[in-house]
């Protein structure tokens, strides 16, 4: 079995199942009955008998998935729109992005923009490189090719988090891939926003626009939590939300690899010290948080502070060698398989703080 | 050889389907209905005694009418086997939206689809519907496929209700045994010059429009050559099914309305609605047509492939700015590189 086990998983501070998720697997785990106690165990004893399962080998039976290809950045002379940066920023990072746009012109069927996206490299870059000051390891983890999802943690008010990881991946990958963040669709309502996400290549997660970005051999980037993760309480920081389910489904029915991320630093940037649950139902928003800064300073206290990100990125995960696409129909294999990778995330976590 | 029924044959699609089949050696005779008199467009392919392509003038929304021309000595005489129906027009390219005739578009769909049905000689029909019959989610762009949802809300647009209804009456004969059903599901068409079909928002006259301010819906659009492309595509095919249809090029609406001489100026989403009847109420029928519903917001991009699997359809034509005779810059359809 190739799965990697990691020391504590499922026995960490909020490690394996926490309270929540065992509360919203009970209802549909056939094996839970009984007490508590008597749930606990048998849920535990059914996640095992899962992973021995999962250990066997199966049959191979869906198809390769294709594959997308940029050219290597060496390969690539700097986009021209570019040029006049290349002595404040680099030619490295410069030419990670040209390669990575090579051949794309207007807009792809997501709405990614090249002109857009080249106006907003540098911007990203300078937060990357000078504000936030993001340490990273484990790039080779990510695939060079063809479709993955990168599931990591959530936090911060703001979805920084996603930005530095996208920016890091795609400066540390060779050839040159953007990961495609999925975004809630609460972000696809708000003016302005959504143009501006889609335009530097964030997806709202529909199931076609999930589905489809895989099969196109695109690198997925999710953060399973959901909103839950970027308003959790700072009592709450770097402890994992229940897990959805959904980036199992998919990554199951491409035959995509599942790479555990951890994001240091996000729950850091702007610490939630209570979230107005009424109010925000009332405004319609995902949370009313009041942080030392917000609302205290007006919108400039949603500012993230300066604190140092650090990403690490764990071993990708091949759930599709030993289970098939059929298996994502399985509420009980799939619910299982996000666990497994919220441990994941969680162990890394945990071993990096 | 297969004889063609076109409907709208008078309207811009319709020709273009029309000169397109002419142009096809596995094509005998074409029959072209409409509501208009004989397009001047027509005269150059009805030359000599008996020519291939023939022209009547009728109402299509008329079951009489439609009665008479099923049952009538010509059609068989012709050996028409396939009708392509092309959908009324929202609005021809020089005038307003015909808003009161639009729900005639549901109920030509439904009297050509049960004549067809009831006909002997007719084996295959091929039908254009709109691909602004799909539910949008939140987002600038939603990619979707022939088996996404429909939107089947019913408050949604009256324009877009009509398409709806179509697209519902032929997919409830796609399994017909007996009468090959291809429908195929179009963005926006535009065609050299600028012109604008099938677009609820867009048709009509050039002239500004209104959207919402923050959103820019990003718009898939297909050169009405490929259209006609996709037509003799399916007419040929021994398939039945649904396809989207969809050019190389996806763009934002605020581009394509300045590209097509239809700027669409931004307006807060809460007034839009006001701004739009108020427009109206001064003579800007065309403000009408702003987009509505999510499609006010949120755009889309099709999902081809299932066309490119089973029909062999690519587009084979670029939409781009060109500088026209006058000085201006239009919207021209070219053939792509790989153009087959």
């Amino acid at each position: 079995m190739t799965i990697p086990e990691e020391p504590g998983a499922g026995t960490g501070a909020n490690g394996g199942t926490g309270t929540d998720e065992r509360g919203g697997l009970l209802v549909s785990n056939p094996l839970a009955s009984g007490g508590s106690q008597d749930a606990d165990t048998s849920l535990h004893a059914w996640l095992d008998a899962l992973e021995r399962v999962a250990a066997q080998p199966r049959r191979n039976d869906a198809r390769p998935a294709p594959r997308i290809r940029a050219p290597s950045a060496a390969d690539v002379e700097i986009a021209p729109e570019l040029r006049r940066l290349e002595s404040w920023i680099g030619a490295g990072p410069l030419r990670q992005v040209s390669a990575y746009l090579e051949g794309r012109d207007g807009y792809d069927a997501f709405g990614l923009s090249r002109e857009t996206l080249l106006r907003a490299f540098p911007f990203f870059y300078s937060i990357y490189r000078a504000y936030f000051r993001v340490q990273s390891r484990g790039h080779e983890h990510i695939p060079s090719e063809g479709p993955c999802v990168i599931a990591a943690n959530h936090g911060g008010l703001l979805p920084f988090d996603g930005a530095m990881l996208v920016v890091d991946a795609m400066l540390h990958s060779d050839p040159p891939r953007l990961p495609r963040a999925i975004l809630d669709r609460w972000a696809g309502t708000l003016p302005f926003v959504n143009v501006f996400f889609a335009k530097v290549g964030q997806v709202v997660g529909t199931h076609e626009n999930f589905g489809r970005l895989l099969a196109d051999g695109e690198p997925v980037l999710v953060f399973p939590e959901g909103v839950e993760g970027i308003r959790k309480p700072i009592t709450q920081r770097y402890r994992l939300q229940p897990f959805h389910v959904g980036f199992i489904e998919h990554a199951l029915r491409a035959r995509a690899p599942v790479v555990p991320a951890a994001v240091l630093g996000s729950d850091d940037q702007a610490p939630i010290l209570f979230d107005i649950k009424p109010l925000a139902r009332l405004l319609g928003i995902p949370a009313a948080p009041v942080t030392p800064t917000f609302p205290w300073f007006g919108p400039l206290g949603l500012l993230p502070y300066p604190v140092r990100y650090r990403i690490i990125y764990g071993e990708p995960i091949h759930f599709h060698e030993r289970f098939g696409a059929d298996d994502a129909r399985d509420p009980t294999v799939v619910r299982a398989l996000a666990n497994r990778v919220r441990r994941s995330v969680q162990t890394l976590i945990d071993r990096n703080r | 050889m297969t004889s063609v029924l076109v409907t709208h044959a008078d309207l811009p699609l319709g020709r273009r389907i029309v000169k397109r089949l002419w142009h096809d050696p596995a094509v005998g005779q074409i029959v072209g209905v409409g509501e208009g008199p004989t397009p001047r467009a027509f005269d150059a392919y009805r030359v000599g005694s008996s020519p291939r392509l023939r022209y009547e003038r009728l109402d299509l929304a008329r079951q009489r009418e439609v009665s008479d021309l099923f049952h009538s000595r010509r059609l068989r005489e012709a050996g028409v086997d396939t009708v392509v129906c092309v959908p009324r027009h929202g609005a021809t390219p020089e005038g307003p939206p015909s808003w009161a005739r639009l729900p005639l578009r549901t109920a030509e769909a439904r009297i050509l689809l049960q004549h067809a049905l009831e006909s002997q000689a007719i084996r295959s029909l091929v039908a254009l519907g709109s691909a602004f019959v799909y539910r949008l989610d939140a987002g600038h762009a939603n990619h979707l496929s022939e088996s996404s949802d429909l939107d089947l809300d019913p408050s949604v647009a009256s324009s877009v209700r009509t398409w709806i209804d179509c697209d519902m009456l032929y997919h409830g004969e796609i399994g017909n045994p007996r009468l090959r059903v291809v429908l195929l599901r179009l963005p926006t068409v535009l065609a050299s010059g600028g012109y604008v079909y099938l677009n609820p928002g867009l048709e009509g006259g050039s002239g500004p429009r209104l959207r919402a301010t923050g959103f820019d819906p990003l718009c898939a659009v297909v050169a009405d050559k490929d259209v006609a492309r996709a037509v003799q595509l399916a007419l040929h095919s021994r398939r039945t099914g649904v396809y989207n249809i969809a050019g190389r090029e996806l763009m934002p609406l605020s581009r394509l309305g300045h590209w097509t001489r239809r700027p669409c100026l931004p307006v807060p989403g809460p007034l839009l609605w006001a701004a739009a009847a108020g427009a109206a109420r001064l003579g800007r029928e065309e403000w009408r047509a702003t987009l509505d519903g999510p499609h006010r917001r949120f755009g889309f991009s099709l999902d081809t492939r299932r066309a490119e699997r089973e029909l062999g359809f690519r587009p084979g034509y670029r939409v781009g700015l060109a500088r026209a005779g006058d000085g201006a810059m239009r919207i021209e359809t070219v053939p792509a590189p790989s153009h087959p």
